[in-house]
């Protein structure tokens, strides 16, 4: 596998969105050179309908994690733009941050289909709150569970060591 | 009894997990009015075995079995995008013979999970022998891997900078007698099947979906090729040493169930030119040629070089992955499988996000089924191609 050169531009699409006015961070290129921009989650409505204007018609993965133990939880998304007979395609990777006590990001289903199941995913695993999705419920842990079971600071429940068991 | 008059409200049939046609432990939960489906509702999650919090806990090492229990038909694919993250966060230069063994043991994962694609596939429609016919190419193909791997499914045979072991002695020439002798096996397949007026009228015109809808939804793999878009990630992504070798990207244009199965088909031919093409061309030739050519020489010969190796440098057990993001993917048999890697700068990661392809091809069911006969529905999952291992994890 050929490591990948950085390109030391800036994407189109931030290039776009700065040329008209739209606030967003840039957080600086991933190691194949994908440039990641942070967006606040009141902007991240607009944008993502600008990113699908702008030609970013394929949501390739959304995910979430949660930046540090007590820090806040970010919603990331992978677009890319599928074209007949296109070598390299543009990508793009966007980070939406939400607090950790009160996570509610919009949701882009009415943008990308894609992002259905994903999203119950992003809620059922982290606990972020989709505004808008159509059936934003549990979607891999059985309904009636308590937590979000990927956050770092989650605790299994009934889960003993054994020395501790007695 | 009093029968009841007849009823207007919408009959709710719960196909559960346990069915013998459903692919893994899938609930569907169908809403019907007589024989038409009204709407249908996945429910997910009998399989989830929390493996993407698991990975947190894990060297990459410690790591590799599992990944095998994702898709557990094409298991080389799991394993290869499981060691693609590191290397290229770690820069890691694979050797090129190490490359043409992958290639070919993808290419070789790939023809098994068509295989148990389309058994399944035919089963569900009524056609039963398929079934069987299909395990018995499955089985010359387990024999192949355990002959290199030494398992027959869940393989571990991937390294971080290349493979594990180098091919045996005398593999190529079985995995050639293999390849020319799937090619007749196919042709029986397409004479059995593909004609069939039975066939046809089961799957031609079910579950048709459009090239702008397919790229909405985020579909990919088969599906997307089979509703007109050409677009597979070994000839966009230019990963391994796929560009080496002369194949071509196989589309259809109706998108309907019948095109997905064409795609197939002809994406299991096309994987027999690619592993053919892969062993005439591997550096160095049959491994017993390779021992012998060094043993020949003189101490530093070109045998000995990078390009011959079959691993780059044995990883080491504490290897660290910086604190870079990274997201790989591959083309797997059912779609685009990806991993989203956030490194810590310590030897386990901080967020190992599987994008599975089933789970995201799953989203369009509801949609697809959809005014459809009830019948219908095990042709349209069925031609989705799901596996719960990977839609779960």
């Amino acid at each position: 596998m050929k490591p990948e050169e950085i390109k030391k531009m800036q994407s189109p699409l931030s290039a776009w969105l700065v040329k008209h006015g739209l606030v967003h961070r840039s957080l600086g290129f991933d190691y194949q050179g994908i440039e990641t921009l942070q967006i606040k989650p009141e902007d991240w409505h607009s944008i993502a309908v600008i990113s699908y204007v702008y030609g970013y018609n394929y949501l390739r993965s959304q995910c979430a994690y949660d930046v540090a133990p007590g820090g806040p939880l970010a919603s990331v998304y992978h677009l890319t733009r599928i074209q007949y007979g296109v070598d390299q395609p543009e990508e793009v990777c966007i980070k939406v941050f939400a607090s950790r006590r009160n996570p509610k990001i919009p949701s882009v289903f009415w943008i990308w289909k894609s992002v259905d199941f994903q999203e119950r995913e992003s809620y059922d695993m982290l606990g972020i709150s989709y505004d808008n999705h159509p059936r934003l419920k549990r979607i891999l842990m059985p309904e009636s569970w308590i937590g979000w079971p990927l956050r770092k600071d989650y605790i299994a429940p009934n889960f003993y060591e054994i020395q501790d068991a007695h | 009894m009093t029968v009841p008059a007849t009823r207007k409200d919408l009959m709710i049939v719960n196909m559960g997990p346990h069915h013998p046609s459903m692919h893994g432990v899938l609930r569907l939960i169908v809403t019907l009015d007589g024989e038409d489906v009204i709407n249908c509702e996945p429910v997910l999650g009998y399989l989830h075995r929390g493996m993407e919090k698991i990975a947190e806990n894990r060297t990459i090492i410690q790591y590799l079995p599992y990944v095998t229990r994702w898709d557990y038909l094409a298991t080389m694919f799991t394993e290869a995008i499981t060691v693609n993250g590191p290397e290229q966060l770690g820069n890691i230069q694979v050797p090129k013979r190490a490359s043409y063994i992958r290639a070919i043991m993808l290419e070789l994962s790939r023809i098994a999970s068509h295989l148990l694609w389309l058994g399944p596939f035919m089963a569900d429609i009524g056609a039963q022998t398929p079934f069987f016919y299909i395990f018995r190419e499955r089985e010359l193909i387990y024999d192949l891997f355990e002959a290199v791997t030494g398992m027959r499914m869940m393989h571990n045979y991937f390294r971080i900078g290349g493979v594990a072991a180098d091919l045996p002695h005398g593999w190529i020439d079985k995995c050639l007698d293999f390849c020319n002798y799937f090619l007749t096996v196919v042709a029986e397949y397409q004479k059995l099947i593909t004609r069939n007026p039975i066939f046809l009228e089961r799957v031609e015109g079910v579950g048709i979906i459009g090239g702008e809808e397919v790229i909405n939804w985020g579909l990919s793999g088969p599906m997307l090729r089979a509703s007109g878009i050409q677009w597979d990630l070994r000839k966009v992504d230019h990963y391994e040493c796929y560009d080496e070798f002369d194949w071509e990207v196989q589309w259809q244009k109706e998108g309907d169930s019948l095109a997905r199965y064409l795609v197939r088909i002809n994406e299991m031919k096309e994987s027999i030119k690619i592993i053919q093409q892969a062993l005439e061309g591997i550096p160095g030739g049959p491994y017993e040629n390779l021992e012998v050519r060094r043993f020949d020489r003189t101490k530093d010969s070109e045998w000995n070089d990078f390009e011959y190796r079959f691993i780059s440098k044995k990883p080491s057990p504490t290897f660290e992955l910086s604190k870079q993001e990274l997201y790989v993917r591959v083309e797997a048999p059912k779609g685009e499988l990806g991993i989203f890697l956030i490194g810590d700068q310590s030897i386990f990661p901080w967020r190992w996000k599987i994008r599975p392809p089933g789970f995201i091809n799953l989203q369009i069911l509801p949609q697809l089924v959809k005014r459809m006969k009830l019948a219908d529905i095990m042709t349209i999952l069925g031609s989705i191609d799901i596996i719960m291992g990977e839609v779960d994890r």
